[in-house]
This record gives C-alpha cells, sequence and structure tokens, in this order.
C-alpha cells in the first residue's frame, strides 16, 4: 500500500513539476496572474452599474442623474474585458520571449499584429434594415472569445518568430561602427516581416477555402467545447477533485491547474456581463467568484468546516490550537496553517474530506444554480475577501445562503473524521 | 541578513513572515529584512536576498528555482509543521542555518 501510494505522490508531483516547467503552460499562467485584476476591475464596473446607474437597483432611483454614468462603467467593461484578448496574446508572447530570450517587447507586438492579421478587419453592421460592412475589428475576435485562438497564436508565432531571430543569414550585415541599438531594430526587420505576411497569408487563405475567419472557426471547434465540458458537473467536479489530490501532497492545487482552469473562468465571467448587458440571462456557473465562494470557501478544502468542527466536535488540545491559529487566515481564504500545521497533507485520516468536500460544496452551488434559486455571477471578487461578504457581493443574499448551506454541510462532512482522530489519538496516548 | 520566501501569490507566506520579523525583533536582530512573494518574482529579485525559502505548497518548482539561484545558492523549502504553526523563531533559525549564521 504505501509502495503504491509513493508511486503515486511521484506521479503527481512530476505533472505538477512538468505543469511548472512547461513555458508554454507556464507562460499562459503568469499571463492570467498579471491580467487577473484587470479581470476582476471589469466586473466591478458591472457591481458600480446595478448600484450607482441602475433605475431599478442603484441610486439612479432617487438621483436620476446618475443614470448618464451607465456608459462610463460599461466603458470599463470594454476595456478590461471586452478587449482582453489583445492584452492576453502580449503577455504571453512577452513571457514566452523570454524563455526563447529573444526581445520581448518585440516579440509582444508581434503577436498581437500577428493575431489581428487573421481576424475580420470589417464589422456586419444592419442600418435600416440594410445589411452593410463597415471597418472594424469584432468585439468576438477583441473580448473572450478569442482568447483560445490567441493564445494559441501566440504560442506559435512567438516560436516561429524566435526561429527566424536566430537565423544568421536573416541578420542586416552593419559595420562594426554602427552602434548595437541600431543594429538590433534592422535584425528584427526580416523575421517580423516573414511573421506576418505568413500569418496573414494563412489566415486569408484559410477564410477563402473554408468561407470563416480562423477566430471563429477556433472558438466553434475548440473553445466552445471547452466551456461547456468546464461548466458541465463532471467537468468542474473533475477538475476540483484533481485540484484538491494536488492539495493532499502539499502541493498547491489551484496553482497547477491555472493554465486550464483560467482562461477559462476569464471567458466565463466575460460572456456572463456581455449576456446580462444584452438584457439575456447570465449562464456561466463557474467563475473566479464562484470558485472562491463555493469550491474553496475558507481554503481549499473547504478548510472552514474542518476548523469549526474541530471548535465544535474535538476533544484534542493539538487540534484546537491549529484551529485557533488557523481561524482568521482561513476566513480570508487562506489554508496553509491548517493543510500544514495539522497537518492535512499525506495525513490518511482526513485524505477523504480534504479531496472530496470542495466538490461536495461545488456540487451544491452548481445544484443552487440550476434550480434558479442563484444567478450566475457578473461581479468577481478577488482572493482574500473573507467569507460571506465575498458571497455577497458576487452572488447576493443568495450567494450567502448557499454558502452557509455549503460550510455547515461540510462542518458535518468533517465530523466523523475529526472524531476519528481523537480516537486515533486516545488509543496511541493508551498505548 | 537579507530573507526572501516565497509561495503562490506570497499571500500565506506573509503570515509566517510577519512572525519571523518578530522573531528576530525579540532576539535584537533588528538589520534582518524578511519578506514574502509571488513565485514568479524569484528571477526578478535575484540579488536582493542573501537565502531564499520556498513554501511547501511549491515544493514542486524547487528544481527550476535551484537552476534560478544557482548550485550552491542558500536555500531550502520551509519545514512543512513550523510553516504550518507559523512558527516564526524555527523559520527563521533555518534561514540562519542555511547561511550559517550563529
Amino acid at each position: 500500500m504505501s509502495k503504491l501510494s509513493g508511486k503515486f505522490e511521484d506521479t503527481l508531483l512530476y505533472i505538477a513539476e512538468k505543469v511548472d516547467d512547461n513555458k508554454f503552460l507556464s507562460s499562459v499562467k503568469n499571463t492570467f496572474t498579471v491580467f487577473m485584476p484587470f479581470i476582476i476591475v471589469g466586473s466591478f464596473a458591472t457591481l458600480f452599474k446595478s448600484l450607482i446607474s441602475s433605475k431599478t437597483t442603484g441610486l439612479a432611483k432617487w438621483i436620476p442623474a446618475l443614470e448618464k454614468l451607465a456608459p462610463a462603467f460599461t466603458a470599463i467593461n470594454v476595456a478590461t474585458l471586452g478587449i482582453m484578448t489583445i492584452p492576453v496574446v502580449f503577455l504571453i508572447a512577452m513571457y514566452l520571449a523570454k524563455f526563447n530570450k529573444v526581445p520581448e517587447y518585440i516579440t509582444g507586438i508581434v503577436a498581437v499584429a500577428a493575431y489581428l492579421s487573421v481576424v475580420p478587419q470589417v464589422v456586419t453592421v444592419i442600418i435600416d434594415k440594410t445589411t452593410g460592412t463597415a471597418a472594424g475589428v469584432p468585439s468576438a475576435a477583441l473580448g473572450a472569445q478569442g482568447l483560445f485562438v490567441g493564445m494559441i497564436m501566440a504560442i506559435l508565432v512567438v516560436q516561429f518568430f524566435s526561429m527566424l531571430m536566430k537565423i544568421e543569414k536573416l541578420k542586416i550585415k552593419m559595420p562594426a561602427s554602427v552602434p548595437s541599438g541600431i543594429a538590433t531594430s534592422f535584425n528584427t526587420l526580416i523575421p517580423i516581416l516573414i511573421t506576418l505576411t505568413v500569418t496573414s497569408v494563412i489566415g486569408g487563405l484559410f477564410f477563402n477555402t473554408t468561407g470563416s475567419y480562423l477566430n471563429e472557426w477556433v472558438y466553434k471547434v475548440m473553445q466552445a467545447p471547452l466551456e461547456v465540458i468546464f461548466q458541465s458537473p463532471v467537468g468542474i467536479l473533475a477538475i476540483v477533485v484533481i485540484s484538491q489530490l494536488f492539495w493532499f501532497l502539499g502541493i498547491h492545487g489551484g496553482l497547477v491547474i491555472s493554465p486550464i482552469r483560467n482562461p477559462l473562468i476569464a471567458a466565463a465571467i466575460a460572456a456572463n456581463i456581455a449576456a446580462v448587458g444584452a438584457g439575456q440571462t447570465a449562464t456561466q456557473a463557474v467563475t473566479y467568484g464562484f470558485w472562491l465562494n463555493f469550491i474553496v470557501a475558507g481554503g481549499a478544502g473547504m478548510i472552514l468546516s474542518l476548523i469549526l468542527a474541530i471548535f465544535f466536535f474535538s476533544k484534542r488540545d493539538d487540534h484546537r490550537m491549529i484551529a485557533k491559529l488557523g481561524f482568521f487566515p482561513s476566513l480570508c481564504g487562506i489554508s496553509e496553517p491548517i493543510v500544514f500545521g495539522l497537518p492535512l497533507v499525506l495525513n490518511p485520516t482526513f485524505a477523504i474530506p480534504f479531496i472530496f468536500n470542495s466538490a461536495i460544496s461545488c456540487a451544491i452551488a452548481l445544484f443552487a444554480t440550476n434550480i434558479g434559486f442563484m444567478q450566475c455571477n457578473t461581479v468577481d471578487t478577488p482572493f482574500g475577501v473573507p467569507v460571506i461578504i465575498g458571497a455577497l457581493i458576487g452572488h447576493g443574499w443568495q450567494g450567502v445562503v448557499v454558502q452557509i448551506i455549503c460550510i455547515t454541510v461540510c462542518v458535518f462532512t468533517w465530523m466523523p473524521f475529526v472524531l476519528i482522530s481523537n480516537r486515533q489519538a486516545k488509543s496511541q496516548a493508551q498505548s | 541578513m537579507r530573507i526572501m520566501l516565497a509561495c503562490c501569490a506570497g499571500m500565506s507566506t506573509s503570515l509566517v513572515v510577519s512572525k519571523m520579523i518578530e522573531a528576530a525583533k525579540a532576539q535584537g536582530k533588528d538589520d534582518y529584512k524578511i519578506w514574502a512573494v509571488d513565485q514568479t518574482e524569484i528571477q526578478p529579485q535575484l540579488g536582493e536576498f542573501d537565502v531564499l525559502l520556498l513554501g511547501p505548497q511549491v515544493r514542486h518548482i524547487q528544481r527550476k528555482v535551484r537552476k534560478i539561484v544557482g548550485d550552491d545558492f542558500p536555500m531550502d523549502i520551509i519545514e512543512s509543521v513550523a510553516y504550518g504553526t507559523c512558527n516564526g523563531a524555527a523559520v527563521l533559525k533555518q534561514a540562519e542555518n542555511l547561511l550559517g549564521v550563529k
């Protein structure tokens, strides 16, 4: 048994290390870490809209002039979530350029230019029932629907561009007396020219043969199906359990799964805000706010529930001491004192609830969403906002109710294992 | 002595940092500088710290970080129980031992 679990541990450690080491996944991960504040700010603009400039739910009910602020708040939405593919492509390219040891800023711009070279340059407009076209990049290419094609393009373009940058023959020979800065700027010219020619020609050929643009096609065959899987109960519960398996080894599970999770939660909140903005109902349940409020409430593995279970049911002084120490951090979603102090890491007594409680809580919240009790959120809260408050901001009073139910249910799923650990300590003390 | 701790986002590690600063003050070591960063900040801050400690939850990045800081650089994973219990004095001792400070 111990041999088997040792092998299991080695395998997961190996996966975690490979995910972190992989330059593509690592670039994606770092990019979304940098961009996350903009996603949160963008979603907060939605909150301002409903609290300030809305005539039904906001201050504008009493001060009608405030309604005029609505376009300003919408502009924040557009400037952050509505164009997120552009900064994401730029950042991925920059991080990857660092790995490839080619100039970072130029590579970032090359990737953005290459991306824009394959998306439509015209938008369809309907005026007085006549359909026509106008110059412009469609919001589908700039916003969250472009994320996956953007990420793929950024990676391919940077790899291609880096290869070109390393071919000596493409470099323009300068006399030694020419300052090196000038030589560098000339030496990037030919690789940029080749890269953009290749991408725009491929994009053009793709459109001519298939009738749809590259970004639309990748969205349809790749991103949309991935979103469906991610938002489905089976998909999200599997991801949550995998994340907790890493935590069981003492490895930050959220960090390991973030390269796949973060693009999808970014797309989800953007889709929700767009839907509500268009007067429809938001349909993407799993967002960053959902993750924080209902999957890792009080810390990954529903640690606040464990702390409460220890307060209520445990007679072990060592556990009660750690629970006291971990209580306040846990309110803000920080679980490490308990995870490493109790410890939960590689602790067989608590393995089952530690691995599955987040999934149970997630299932409860999904159920509450599916029966229509709780709306899909349009406001994401940042990590570190205390429980209850986070749920209130993100999911309203219904969110608070659901979060309290989740935490309470998990107190009872932790309870039997807290009692077992008490019995273990007792029998140990006797022998 | 400049001690840098790294984990994911540097949040949970900052708990340990405040306890370490307390412990250092209590021992009269006022010249110690101790702070926590996100693990991606290790490379940019290279040269700013004398000893590096990684939170146990990012132990899978140890080999990568070893490559960044170099083979002989004093670096270690924080002992996990000391980390969990926020035992500032113990983690401080671990950092001092790495540097061979008495």
